[in-house]
């Protein structure tokens, strides 16, 4: 894994890279969003200020389009977005009192030769440059992070969904065992064991609890493409929303289908109990 | 009516094992039902709340409402000018940057540093000791106290880390007036206060005058204010808090909103196919029981009035349950979401909201009633004679 640290410092930019420019017209990327909006092509020369009135504007042209990272967090915000060489940046920000190669910027990412070496680089550079704060790009996501907080959160909701869901399924399984109360006592009057009841009842259960979950599976997989579609158009973002990945489809199998056999035979436990006569008697 | 109730809920009663799991069921899916509906608005409710809780009505910023770039350049200059208008009374420039705080040679702690300048309200509340009165006297908040051991009356080393400082600010000692709230900390959030010139000091810049927004109290019209001001200051941007919470609701609350509609709809839909399964099951098991009713005289609309009722009996009671069900478990899942980074501390994803409840009681009102359709179709078809002959001979 690549590690990389941040040196946060003190203004902003939304640059690539340090590189020099050799034409005299500066070339920038834009949204596809951006792009769509003011019907702007690759190789187009556009204008651009940092003030509404356009006062100080610049021309550029526009060298390709990108599509921006998603962000969940920004759902429904439809990303404006230019990115440009820093030095054209800084040349158009900087005021008069700011000498070229004196400004600031909000960060600077760095690629170690040595991963394993980035704490003892963030410590070296918090020590010798004042004023700048190093840390390692992984503790930024790290486990306090929004993502994964949204995903406790998720798990949390379905944890709920499968208490709903489990009551709902012994309900359904007691009402069933109970329709079949007269079989099951006949079953015992003619001579079989509770026992060998029990364990037909559980691979019933888990028949019907693995079938389900197969269709369950298959109903997500077959809505997956459907719902990122929806929403891709909904939001105009890249974003993908649902992605049923084989682990998770192993965890849906692995609650699922013991939940529905421990239901069944939890519901069939005290019916069969009971005496065969008891059972049998209408 | 209540004959009708009555005998749904002796139904219910003779088969207490499915009654009480149907209900319970009911119970899970209204709570989750009732926090999506809460989580839908929560968020900006709760921020909505957070800034009138400030005491200001109006926040003036370069572009936007949200504290960034690019800040005001001449934030004392812009509040004094705002202050003036008739329709406002009072404005404050706020300027927000980073600082290490310590004492001594201890472990410092990164606190965010707040300056404020301008008229005498301060965007925080002092808990403890005295508010800031002179230049180089601070307050800090509880955290930032704990984190690096101090009261009132002790003296710390504040190094800034500032947006167009100089590159390596000074540490300069600054006095602890007092311990105060800032209503936009995190819990685990350092948070330090002083004038905007002493934090300029710090900054090693201290000709600078620059803020990231003016928070104005206007004298009672909100809206009129917010107009004046971008009258007054046609450069910059005036939202009242209502406008900055509906900017916020387009940027970065539309996740929570999409994830409640759709969970809503889920929930309802599970409850409704459920609560279908249970009513038509037990419906089934009894047509020989409905059918002896209505040889016995009991009329069409009598029997189907039981099934209504049985599942009206159902979800009301599982309904009843979910509101101190969904209360516990929106405060456990508020926890959970309130772990995200950054987070003032006083704000929630689930707020009680009476509106919520009513759109829960309706829905839930609109399940039952759905649910219940198929079954009630059944028993108001029931071939009586046919019925009954099978019941015999099966």
């Amino acid at each position: 894994m690549r590690i990389t640290v941040f040196a946060l410092a003190l203004t902003g930019a939304i640059c690539a890279s340090l590189a020099a420019q050799e034409s005299t017209i500066p070339s920038i990327l834009i949204s596809r969003q951006l792009a769509e909006l003011e019907h702007i092509a690759v190789g187009d020369q556009v204008q651009w200020a940092t003030g509404g009135k356009g006062d100080d504007a610049r021309a550029c042209r526009v060298a390709g389009i990108y599509e921006p990272t998603p962000d969940p967090m920004r759902l429904g915000a439809v990303p404006r977005e230019v990115r440009l060489h820093l030095t054209d940046l800084l040349e158009l920000t900087r005021d008069d009192a700011t000498p070229a190669g004196t400004e600031h910027v909000e960060s600077i990412n760095v690629a170690l030769t040595d991963p394993d070496d980035a704490r003892k680089f963030a410590a070296d550079v918090n020590a010798r440059i004042p004023g700048v704060f190093a840390r390692r790009a992984i503790g930024a996501a790290g486990a306090g992070t929004t993502f994964v907080v949204l995903e406790r959160f998720h798990f949390a909701i379905a944890a709920v969904t499968i208490v709903a869901a489990t009551v709902f399924l012994l309900a359904l399984s007691i009402m069933l065992v109970d329709e079949r109360r007269a079989t099951v006592g006949v079953l015992r009057l003619i001579g079989l064991p509770a026992r060998r009841i029990l364990v037909q009842v559980l691979l019933e259960g888990v028949l019907i609890a693995g079938a389900g979950a197969l269709f369950g599976l298959l109903l997500a997989f077959a809505s997956e493409g459907l719902i990122n579609r929806f929403f891709q158009w909904r939001y105009d973002t890249a974003l993908i929303f649902v992605k049923v990945t084989p682990s998770l489809a192993a965890i849906c199998l692995a609650i699922a289908v013991p939940l529905g056999a421990v239901a069944t035979v939890a519901a069939s436990w005290a019916l069969l109990r009971r005496g065969g006569l008891r059972l049998a008697r209408r | 009516m209540m004959a009708a109730l009555a005998f749904a809920w002796r139904s219910l009663v003779r088969q207490p094992a499915r009654a009480t799991l149907g209900i319970l069921g009911v119970a899970a899916v209204g709570a989750l039902l009732l926090d999506m509906l809460l989580l839908s608005q929560g968020l900006v409710t709760s921020m909505q709340d957070l800034l009138d809780s400030t005491g200001f009505d109006i926040r003036v910023a370069a572009t936007d409402p949200i504290p960034g770039e690019p800040d005001i350049a001449d934030g004392a200059t812009a509040a004094a000018q705002i202050a003036e208008l008739p329709s406002v009374r009072a404005a404050i420039a706020v300027r927000t940057e980073d600082a290490d705080v310590q004492v001594g040679t201890a472990k410092p702690t990164r606190a965010t540093f707040v300056g404020v300048s301008g008229g005498r309200a301060r965007p925080w509340t002092v808990l403890r000791g005295a508010d800031i009165a002179g230049e180089h006297e601070i307050v800090v908040n509880q955290y930032a106290a704990d984190a690096i051991g101090v009261a009132p009356g002790a003296t710390v080393s504040l190094k800034a880390y500032c947006f167009g400082g100089a590159g390596v600010a000074p540490a300069v000692p600054f006095r602890v007036a007092g311990i105060a709230e800032f209503p936009f900390d995190a819990p685990d959030q350092s948070g330090v206060g002083t004038t905007g010139a002493s934090l300029a000091d710090a900054c090693g810049t201290p000709e600078a005058r620059t803020a990231d927004l003016i928070m104005v109290t206007s004298a009672g019209d909100a809206d009129a204010a917010a107009s004046a001001i971008a009258e007054r200051r046609p450069d910059l941007r005036a939202f009242t808090n209502s406008q900055a919470v509906g900017q916020m609701q387009q940027r970065g609350f539309t996740y929570f909103r999409q994830i409640s509609t759709v969970l809503t709809t889920i929930t309802v839909s599970f409850a409704l196919l459920l609560i279908t399964v249970l009513l038509t099951v037990s419906v089934n098991q009894r047509l020989g029981e409905v059918a002896a009713l209505r040889a016995l005289g009991f009329s069409r609309r009598r029997v189907v009035l039981d099934v209504l009722f049985e599942s009206a009996l159902i979800v009301g009671i599982g309904g009843l349950l979910s509101l101190p069900l969904g209360a516990a478990l929106a405060i456990w899942l508020d926890a959970i979401l309130k772990r995200m980074p950054n987070l003032p501390a006083a704000l929630h994803f689930f707020v009680f909201d009476p509106q919520a409840l009513w759109v829960h009681g309706g829905l839930l009102a609109a399940t039952a009633v759905i649910a219940a359709l198929y079954p009630m179709h059944i028993v108001a078809r029931l071939p009586i004679a046919a019925t009954l002959r099978d019941e015999v001979t099966g």
